[in-house]
């Protein structure tokens, strides 16, 4: 503290910055929205297993639910992804990929 | 949860992705720029969405977006087929903007509240980084100013933390250059634990250099009476919230946060003490009693047996017995011990390593299987692997609430250190989970 002490109050001093510089993330695109209502589509209800088996399954339950008394056409289906949260299910994208038009995924907290 | 919908976007998949209006800034800010690249169309659900029932759910489908306003239901519609804009198209990289190596000269007084403003500190004084300190400190390693210690890439960003910025952190700590090779082995490790689950490190010393910069593995080994504990301890939050760039509520979600940050719990192992055939942690792992090694374990908590050791009830029972307070995530346990303990578990009840005491604990700690799945950590790693038919965790799925398991299921990964001033048989269970320490010599 020497270096400072020796100082005025209001001298002022040049001090190096901790904060370290960001790398940005490339930018990718949403993928083209081609229908403008949900009439006759699949959609997947993916639950990721955030807060075990319950929590977000049964709200993708009360949803689907929901769709068959809103919008009977729809077809949901209900999935859980394998693993814990955080793990990769190229699988099950493939499969939604194959024999689905949406997603609708959670829920993290 | 954003990379699997990132992922589903790209391969031409419309996604609603739902989450909880606790992590919304960070996703749609943060992550956006430093992870994903990609504006996904979140929905946010109030809390808690765990832990509560289905008519809880009913009420948030019905309700609104709390940060939007807008109905739950039709936000995800509209999610799905609303046209994208011309913001959600972008590609590329965006223009980058580096932090200068130097700050704007201003007054001491100024600097602090900058530095405090910026979040670079605990909010207790820093020392000031002037380039005369920092170069003082830097001669307490060969490594060059501006080699690449670690890239952060949690919580996105790819930061890149230098042996320069760490002596900066050192600095600010209160370091003296001697520690410095000590912080760059636990730069490696940074940043500390960040979840909303509220957790902590713990960071363990051995080795030489223990002796050499006068370390404290004796009394009060982990309270703040001694230097290098407590400002090593310090400079590992430093550099953890530099480095890791970490703001609460926006890139830190640690609901109630953990006290033990401020420190990280950082202690020397009293291998003096410790009963013959019992290793040092780092020879454990691999290292040389010659080898200076440095632990960072992550965990939640630590229980105190609070009183001496009573001659009807062996240590083992006691720390068993408050060892199923502990979530068993990981299997995980970590005793700290006094010597005095860690002899009478040697010398009157027969445990002649500590890895004969971990399979102890591991076959002799049982809770209630409905115990082990009421907690919210554990069911989510775990639950679905039980519905994918892993064991033990398929079996548990299985039985009644009230049937005994052992939820400790990897000897290995219950640890003891041994630590204290023999002034008392007193000994800590804590639920952090080692890994293999960093050697420390590496650099020096």
């Amino acid at each position: 503290m020497s270096e400072i002490k020796s100082q005025q109050k209001d001298d002022k001093i040049t001090v190096l910055n901790p904060a370290c510089s960001s790398t940005m993330a490339e930018r990718v695109p949403l993928a083209p929205r081609t229908f403008t209502n949900l009439e006759g589509k699949t959609i997947y209800l993916v639950d990721i297993g955030w807060g075990g088996p319950k929590a977000g399954y049964d709200v993708f339950e009360v949803m689907q639910e929901w769709f068959a008394r809103t919008i009977p056409s729809v077809k949901t289906v209900l999935v859980k992804k394998k693993g814990s949260y955080t793990e990769d299910d190229p699988e099950l994208w493939e499969k939604i990929k194959a024999d689905g038009d949406a997603c609708i995924i959670g829920l993290s907290c | 949860m954003s990379r699997h919908a990132k992922i589903l976007e790209q391969i031409g998949i419309p996604t609603a992705p739902c989450t909880g209006e606790n992590v919304i800034e960070y996703l749609e800010g943060w992550d956006r720029r430093y992870n994903s690249g990609i504006a996904l169309r979140y929905t946010v659900f109030p809390l808690p969405v765990a832990g509560v029932s289905r008519a809880v759910h009913e009420v948030y489908l019905k309700g609104n977006d709390p940060v939007t306003g807008k109905p739950i239901m039709q936000e995800i519609i509209d999610a799905l087929t609303k046209p994208t804009t011309s913001d959600e198209q972008i590609t590329g990289l965006p223009e980058e903007s580096s932090e200068p190596r130097l700050l704007a000269p201003d007054t001491e007084e100024n600097l602090q509240e900058l530095f405090k403003a910026k979040d670079w500190t605990d909010y207790l004084p820093v020392v000031l980084p002037t380039e005369v300190r920092v170069a003082a400190m830097l001669k307490g390693t060969s490594h060059k100013p501006e080699e690449v210690v670690k890239t952060m890439t949690w919580p996105g960003g790819g930061r890149q933390l230098t042996v320069e910025k760490a002596a900066v952190c050192a600095v600010m700590a209160g370091a003296r250059p001697q520690y410095l090779p000590v912080i760059l082995a636990l730069a490696t490790m940074a940043p500390f634990g960040n979840s909303t689950t509220s957790m902590a490190n713990m960071l363990i010393v051995n080795g030489p250099i223990r002796k050499e910069i006068g370390m404290n593995s004796g009394t009060g080994a982990m309270s703040p009476y001694n230097e290098p504990n407590a400002v090593i301890g310090r400079a590992f939050t430093l550099l953890s919230k530099t480095a890791g760039n970490l703001h609460a509520g926006l890139t830190n979600f640690s609901s109630l946060g953990n006290n033990l940050q401020y420190n990280n719990c950082c202690f020397a192992e009293n291998e003096e003490g410790l009963p013959e055939g019992w290793n040092p942690l780092s020879v454990q792992f691999g290292y040389t009693k010659e080898d200076s090694v440095i632990t960072v374990a992550l965990g939640w908590t630590y229980i105190s047996c609070v009183g001496e050791v009573e001659t009807e009830y062996p240590p083992q029972m006691l720390i068993s017995d408050y060892m199923k307070s502990l979530s068993a995530v990981g299997s995980a346990a970590l005793l700290c011990a006094d010597p005095l303990v860690a002899g009478m578990l040697h010398d009157h009840e027969g445990f002649t390593s500590k890895e004969m005491l971990s399979q102890w604990l591991s076959k002799n700690t049982k809770v209630p299987v409905q115990t082990f799945w009421g907690n919210g950590l554990t069911t989510s790693f775990y639950s679905n692997l039980g519905i994918q038919g892993l064991e033990p965790y398929a079996t548990w799925k299985k039985l009644p609430p009230d049937s005994l398991i052992e939820p400790f299921t990897n000897p290995k990964a219950i640890n003891a250190v041994v630590v204290g001033g023999q002034t008392n048989t007193i000994w800590f269970i804590t639920d952090f989970r080692i890994g293999k320490g960093v050697l420390i010599d590496a650099w020096r």
